[in-house]
């Protein structure tokens, strides 16, 4: 009886699941090539921008490869061109395993810790080792999971499970993770599960042939397995990756009470660093660890002043050194940190490092199909006529502009409770929102009836 | 001697020696990294307490494992007590030497004597305690006979139940009694701090 009272429960947690929020660039899952590096015209999200794309596609093969270190490449092109788009789908098509460490260009000036530290923690976010180690499991078959959640629906909830293998029974008291997770998973008595211990991360293998009679009562695609042997926690071998920052972070932690003395600043000391480079490449010698250069996206590049321009250079040259992809919005304007003049706020020297690949502005046809694709991934049904305007809106104001107006047109429509956006919805939203250029002209046009006009007369260096 | 290497090992480590609680504890550093420390009862000698630190491959520093004697800390399988942890009704498997022989305790096993069946598997050298009812099963090392390399003989093996504790025995052989022997000898020669709870200063 408890086993059933188990199995009615489970449908009620099952929305426990997370939905991810939709952001600006969520509909975007890869760079949209062919097996030539041909972009596609509408692929993986991507529209248009071929040229860039074919070239960021050279780029994905050469990281891929991973023999060769610190190269890097500038994404330059106007506002709303798909910059961070490229960066995205390459960080897509890269897959899991490779890491991409995306920050933007301001992130790294902070009172905590000096630019170059933060660069330096950047790079080494951007390079893992898969190594393998050692972890314990456990591994067995479900006989029963207990949950009891207080009468009166608030508080802990607690649970029980019992593992079995074919030589022993152990129970175990679960956390309100556990649970959860427990839950997430469908787990039912007669499943074999393995619980890794450090993470708590559990994996189903299959149901138990002991189990195999309830067959019909499951999908044909169930997997049987037998009863696993011996004792319930074992060490297995795992392979992991890790990146560089996550080894210096483990090995600088200062040990015991002096921890509390140490005051934390979140630097890392630069023998750490080097004692850990000597030990991978200790490993990658001796067969044990495989090193996978990653990604370092730095948005918005030109924040970053002369000196940071500086460590790049230097960085690059280290053979442990991620491919670096860099974006920028700017044209020739002033070097952060120098008087001087450059084109994209880059210095000479690193420019001439670097491939620089462009975007140019969409097409009224491209136009369309993106905000085709963004309708859909925010789940917004646009009328033909609507689309249209919307697209003459986005040609005339911005894409992200357009953009924004698709889910503000959603609610007014779903407020009137149709279902479909009609050119009426659109139009509602674009009189309620102003756009940049709109706005400009607003604030021309009233100046003098704002606040604090008259001191208005120097211009603000906004770079 | 086979013990020779072990010996070595334990020469080399960093030792500090600390008389508190009426307890000789007596903590070592290894080449390695790894760390071992120990808990002798000050009156009749007897190793109360060895656990062990070692260094995970990627550097970190792992948990506290016990060896010999009783862990304080509750069996919380991870870092995490929101995971899960074994629950108290569950055997408690621990080991608990005397003078003459290694010995494992384990507790909370309410099945009569007949269910049990301890054997040794020379493939690799561990002993396996297992029961007849499947509730039960147990495979472990005696370290002590690994580090010196002293091969495990069943005829050394006897066990006993009582009291819902199935206790396992096996008789030292002579060459860790010797060492033993040797071992506290130098270690009463190292100098230890006599540490009094009642003398903390904050600085």
């Amino acid at each position: 009886h408890l086993r059933q009272m188990a199995s009615t429960k489970v449908p009620e947690v099952r929305d426990i699941t997370k939905i991810e929020r939709i952001g600006a660039h969520s509909h975007i899952r890869g760079l949209g090539l062919d097996d030539a590096l041909e972009a596609r015209q509408v692929s993986q999200g991507m529209v248009g921008q071929l040229a860039s794309r074919r070239a960021a596609g050279l780029i994905l093969e050469m990281i891929k490869d991973g023999h060769i270190a610190g190269r890097a490449v500038l994404i330059a092109g106007q506002p709303g061109t798909g910059k961070t788009a490229i960066a995205m789908g390459v960080a897509q098509a890269l897959g899991q395993d490779t890491p991409f460490c995306a920050l933007a260009g301001s992130e790294i000036f902070s009172l905590e810790m000096s630019k170059t530290e933060a660069l330096s923690q950047s790079f080494r976010k951007a390079i893992a080792v898969r190594i393998k180690e050692e972890t314990e499991i456990i591994e067995g078959e479900v006989v029963e999971i207990q949950i009891d959640r207080p009468a009166t629906g608030t508080g802990a909830k607690v649970g029980k499970l019992t593992l079995k293998t074919t030589e022993m029974e152990t129970i175990y008291d679960l956390g309100n993770k556990m649970i959860e997770s427990l839950s997430k998973e469908r787990v039912q008595a007669g499943d074999v599960i393995t619980i890794d211990k450090a993470t708590g991360k559990i994996s189903k293998l299959g149901r138990s042939f002991t189990r195999a009679r309830d067959y019909d009562a499951m999908g044909a695609q169930t997997q049987f397995v037998q009863c696993p042997e011996g004792e319930l926690q074992k060490r297995k071998e795992v392979v992991h990756t890790v990146t560089l920052h996550e080894i210096d972070v483990i090995n600088s932690r200062t040990q015991g009470f002096l921890a509390l003395f140490s005051g934390d600043t979140g630097e890392i000391k630069s023998e750490v660093r080097e004692q850990i480079n000597a030990k991978v490449s200790e490993w990658r010698e001796e067969g044990k660890a495989e090193i996978i250069p990653g990604v370092l996206f730095i948005d918005e590049v030109h924040m970053l002043d002369i000196e940071c321009f500086s460590f790049l250079n230097r960085a690059l040259e280290s053979d442990l050194s991620p491919v670096l992809i860099m974006a920028t919005n700017r044209g020739i304007t002033r070097i952060r940190g120098t008087n001087y003049q450059s084109p994209h706020g880059i210095p000479i020297d690193m420019l001439d490092r670097l491939l620089i690949i462009a975007t140019t502005p969409y097409t009224e046809k491209e136009m369309r199909q993106i905000l085709k694709i963004r309708c859909e991934e925010e789940d917004v049904e646009l009328s033909e006529e609507a689309h249209t305007v919307l697209t003459r809106i986005g040609m005339e104001t911005s894409l992200r502009y357009a953009i924004q107006l698709i889910s503000t047109a959603g609610l007014v429509c779903r407020k009137r409770r149709a279902t479909q956006v009609q050119v009426e919805d659109i139009k509602r939203v674009y009189s309620l929102f102003l756009d940049e250029s709109r706005s400009s002209q607003y604030m021309k046009e009233y100046q003098d009836s704002f606040l604090f006009n008259e001191t208005q007369a120097t211009q603000m260096d906004t770079s | 001697m086979a013990a020779e290497s072990w010996k070595d090992v334990l020469k080399s480590a960093r030792k500090t020696a600390l008389i508190h609680d009426d307890k000789r504890k007596v903590h070592y550093l290894f080449t390695d990294g790894s760390e071992m420390a120990e808990e002798y009862d000050l009156r009749t000698d007897e190793l109360i307490l060895r656990k062990w630190r070692r260094r995970s491959t990627l550097g970190g520093q792992g948990p506290w494992e016990v060896e010999v004697g009783e862990s304080h800390s509750p069996q919380v399988l991870s870092g995490e007590p929101d995971l899960l942890k074994e629950n108290i009704s569950n055997p408690i498997f621990m080991r608990k030497d005397t003078k003459t022989s290694f010995q494992w305790r384990v507790r909370n096993l309410p099945y009569p004597k007949e269910v049990y069946t301890i054997s040794l598997e020379a493939a690799d050298r561990s002993c396996v305690i297992r029961t007849s009812n499947k509730k039960y099963y147990k495979k472990f090392i005696v370290p002590d006979l690994d580090r010196c390399k002293l091969p495990l003989e069943s005829s050394a093996l006897t066990y006993t139940h009582a009291n819902n504790t199935l206790i396992v025995s096996y008789k030292k052989p002579k060459e860790i009694l010797d060492f033993e022997q040797e071992l506290l000898k130098e270690l009463k020669k190292l100098k230890a701090t006599k540490e009094d709870d009642n003398d903390c200063r904050t600085q």
